[in-house]
């Protein structure tokens, strides 16, 4: 918790006949991070070169890349077929040999006639396209070529032309454009073309048809649609290899893919004519098992230490360490970057700030039950782990607003009948016009302002705080002090300003220091106390760097920043408000007090707007909550403490989804 | 009160005319404030979006610091909602 898991530096070394064993115990472990070998000449790798890979690499790197071509073809992806360990290696591995090569043909086959046929089609379009001109013509087609004393011209011209050389014009007048033909002697080939010219004649092809136009058009027609069934029909057959051998073809890939990455391995390696070593990391809970498993494997003939670490200078790969309800949070701050390993990992925070922040911008009960069963819903077609997360995020995100809704009662723009607000109210257009008391159920929107305020400047102070811990564990010597210091000083200038408002204006919901005694007119002991503050914070951020000092508005601007969660909250709400007053007050009440039949038209199409209208605020819902709950993290929350850039932990092996070990 | 009737009186109105044309003149501010603060907002981003969705196309990873970069403007816009809400509500 706040903290990546505790990783340990591996060292492996054994002769390069237990190469095999090894790679494949540590496969099979999948936690091996292997830090890769670089023929660099570092200390104590003098003479060390990069292995070579295993016997078999290369026929099942072939066979992959097979089956790839397959699953493409036949657009099969793994991430969509739920996982069912079917086939055991042995059997696996016989029925590649036996029927991968049947299958590779049936399905090349298929392909590379689909595309002949696709490369057909379009040159029979092409053939259409060209001959289309000539339709308006009653000439066959291949009274337009074959001339050695006739030059033959066609093309498109913005105006009729006369010419003064004998010869044959055919004109066809065209909404944008008109078609021109001309057959004029060779030797007068200079007069027409400077005719022609001078009427912006566009030359067209004359195609190498024969026969009336129309006559060749309809053949063309025919065959495309002959070959579009042709299509149709391979497109089907690839269908019947999905849906006969996509568990195969999956199950495959993942085996060929755990062999050709496991005899691919000795490349990470530093090797010798003799011996190998393997260097990597692993999280240091499963050091013992590990190499308890290596010395089994390999009979005792292996070498295995555990190497101690450099916190500044290694790359040591971050893994995470959450309880389990803040997993899903974790694919949050891999977008924005993975945390270091010597710095606090704010996923825990995140996970439990981000869908408080949610459910106050959109609490609505309504939105909140859409939102739970489409986080459940999507389930059948994000099967991928990061789609899965990001799924579980936004279950929670649902359920906090729907809890919100209850405290904000609000269902749908609605208040809930019966349910006062026991948060303040956001019901901006409410129970006022029915005569009630203004103050308990209109919109309370200075309260709400100062709430997101308090709120922002709890959640700076907490990623200052965090600021001041991870300098304080990162630093050195002189440095490590200015910068924990300044991070206070950040501190001080923010409560300080905040000291010195309270004591000059009185603020709802904030503490009220004006009638503290007085020292100069206006400035009472308050206003000094801050502007001490002030002063001192300054100093603290300058003596670290001066140039941060540009940076103090940023301070007020970060802090009124989070009046966007009840700003976009209260959007939300007033779209949904207009929705219904439109959709209800405006079409289908009315309507219902002069019922007629017409009405029941009237008040269906007043159904339609009600849906449109919350499926479009659902849509911004998920965007203006989601984006600015994040963006509030990133932005205001991460900036305060959070560096990022850490090595994501990779281990050597795989999740096994349709195979067995 | 005795100011809005000498106002009342000077410009020929009543109390009631007054009152509703400067609720009138809040509900324009709070228009003006949001309007251009979108409109700010929106010219800001316009040039981070478009650099950002280049830098994401190179590299994926770039992904969250292009996000970060692009939302950056919306607090302009959100101050001018902050303001618009004031104006109409405080």
């Amino acid at each position: 918790m706040l903290a990546p898991k505790q990783m340990s530096r591996l060292l492996i070394a054994a002769s390069r006949d237990q190469m095999a064993p090894v790679v494949a115990e540590l496969y099979r472990h999948h936690l091996f991070h292997i830090e890769e070998f670089v023929e660099a000449g570092a200390e104590g790798y003098e003479g060390f070169k990069i292995g070579t890979p295993l016997s078999g690499a290369s026929e099942a790197s072939v066979d992959l890349v097979k089956i790839r071509a397959i699953e493409n073809a036949a657009s099969i992806h793994g991430d969509d077929i739920d996982s069912a360990k079917t086939c055991t290696r042995n059997e696996l591995r016989s029925r590649i040999e036996r029927e991968l090569p049947v299958l590779e043909k049936e399905v090349e086959d298929l392909t590379v006639r689909r595309s002949q046929l696709d490369t057909r089609v379009k040159e029979s379009e092409q053939r259409i396209a060209e001959i289309t001109p000539f339709l308006a013509l009653p000439a066959d087609m291949d009274l337009y070529r074959g001339y050695t004393g006739f030059t033959v011209f066609a093309g498109y011209v913005a105006h009729e032309v006369a010419l003064s050389v004998p010869c044959e014009i055919a004109y066809v007048p065209g909404k944008d454009k008109n078609f021109i033909v001309i057959v004029a002697p060779s030797g007068e080939r200079n007069e027409v073309e400077r005719a022609l010219q001078a009427a912006a004649f566009q030359s067209v092809q004359i195609p190498e048809e024969s026969g009336a136009p129309q006559a060749r058009i309809d053949q063309y027609t025919a065959d495309i649609s002959s070959m579009r069934t042709e299509i149709e029909g391979i497109v089907q057959k690839l269908d019947a290899v999905r849906t006969k051998h996509s568990g195969f073809l999956v199950a495959c890939e993942e085996f060929l893919r755990a062999e050709v990455e496991q005899t691919e391995a000795p490349l990470r390696f530093a090797t010798t004519k003799q011996t190998f070593v393997a260097e990597g990391w692993i999280p240091s809970e499963s050091v013992d098992s590990v190499t308890d498993a290596l010395v089994k494997a390999t009979g005792g003939k292996i070498y295995v230490t555990v190497l101690p670490i450099d916190l500044e200078h290694d790359n040591i790969p971050v893994e995470y360490n959450n309880p389990s309800f803040a997993k899903p949070t974790q694919v949050l701050i891999d977008v924005f970057s993975r945390p270091r390993y010597s710095e606090i990992d704010p996923t825990l925070m995140v996970s439990i700030v981000f869908p408080i922040f949610f459910g106050l911008i959109l609490g609505d009960v309504g939105y909140g039950l859409i939102l739970l069963a489409m986080a459940f819903g999507l389930r059948k077609f994000l099967k991928g782990e990061e789609g899965r997360q990001l799924l579980d995020v936004l279950r929670n995100a649902s359920i906090s607003s729907i809890f919100f809704g209850l405290l904000y009662s609000e269902f749908l723009g609605f208040a809930i009948p019966g349910l006062k607000p026991v948060m303040f109210s956001r019901h901006l257009m409410a129970e006022v016009a029915e005569g009630e008391a203004v103050a308990s159920h209109g919109p309370m929107i200075p309260e709400l302002m100062v709430m997101s305020i308090w709120i922002g400047i709890l959640h700076i102070t907490l990623g200052r705080i965090l600021g001041m811990i991870n300098h304080a564990r990162q630093d050195h010597g002189e440095h490590r002090t200015k910068a924990v210091m300044a991070n206070f000083g950040w501190l001080a200038v923010m409560w300080g300003i905040l000291i010195a408002i309270w004591s000059i204006a009185a603020i709802p919901l904030m503490p009220n220091l004006t009638g503290l005694p007085s020292v100069v007119s206006l400035v009472n002991i308050g206003g000094v106390i801050g502007a001490v503050f002030v002063i001192v914070g300054v100093l603290f951020i300058a003596r670290d760097s001066m140039l941060e000092v540009v940076e103090l508005p940023s301070i007020i601007s970060h802090v009124l920043s989070y009046a966007r969660i009840v700003a976009v909250g209260l959007s939300s709400v007033a779209i949904a408000m207009v929705v219904n007053f439109i959709a209800i007050g405006m079409i289908i009440e009315p309507q219902l007090k002069n019922f007629t039949i017409f009405s029941i038209f009237i008040i269906l199409a007043g159904l339609v707007i009600f849906l449109l209208g919350h499926a479009l605020n659902v849509a911004l819902g998920i965007l203006g909550g989601g984006l600015h709950s994040i963006r509030l993290h990133y932005v205001e929350f991460f900036t305060k403490f959070y560096k990022g850039g850490g090595v994501k932990y990779i281990p050597f092996g795989m999740k096994r989804r349709f195979t067995e070990d | 009160m005795a100011a809005e009737l000498v106002a009342a009186v000077d410009v020929g109105m009543t109390v009631e005319q007054i009152k509703a044309s400067q609720m009138g003149m809040k509900a324009l501010g709070a228009g003006i404030a949001v309007g251009l603060t979108g409109i700010g907002t929106g010219v800001a981003e316009m040039g981070i979006g478009s650099a950002a969705v280049g830098a994401v196309a190179e590299n994926k990873d770039m992904f969250g610091l292009a996000l970060l970069f692009t939302v950056i403007p919306e607090t302009i816009v959100i101050f001018g909602l902050v303001v618009g809400l004031l104006l109409l509500f405080l």
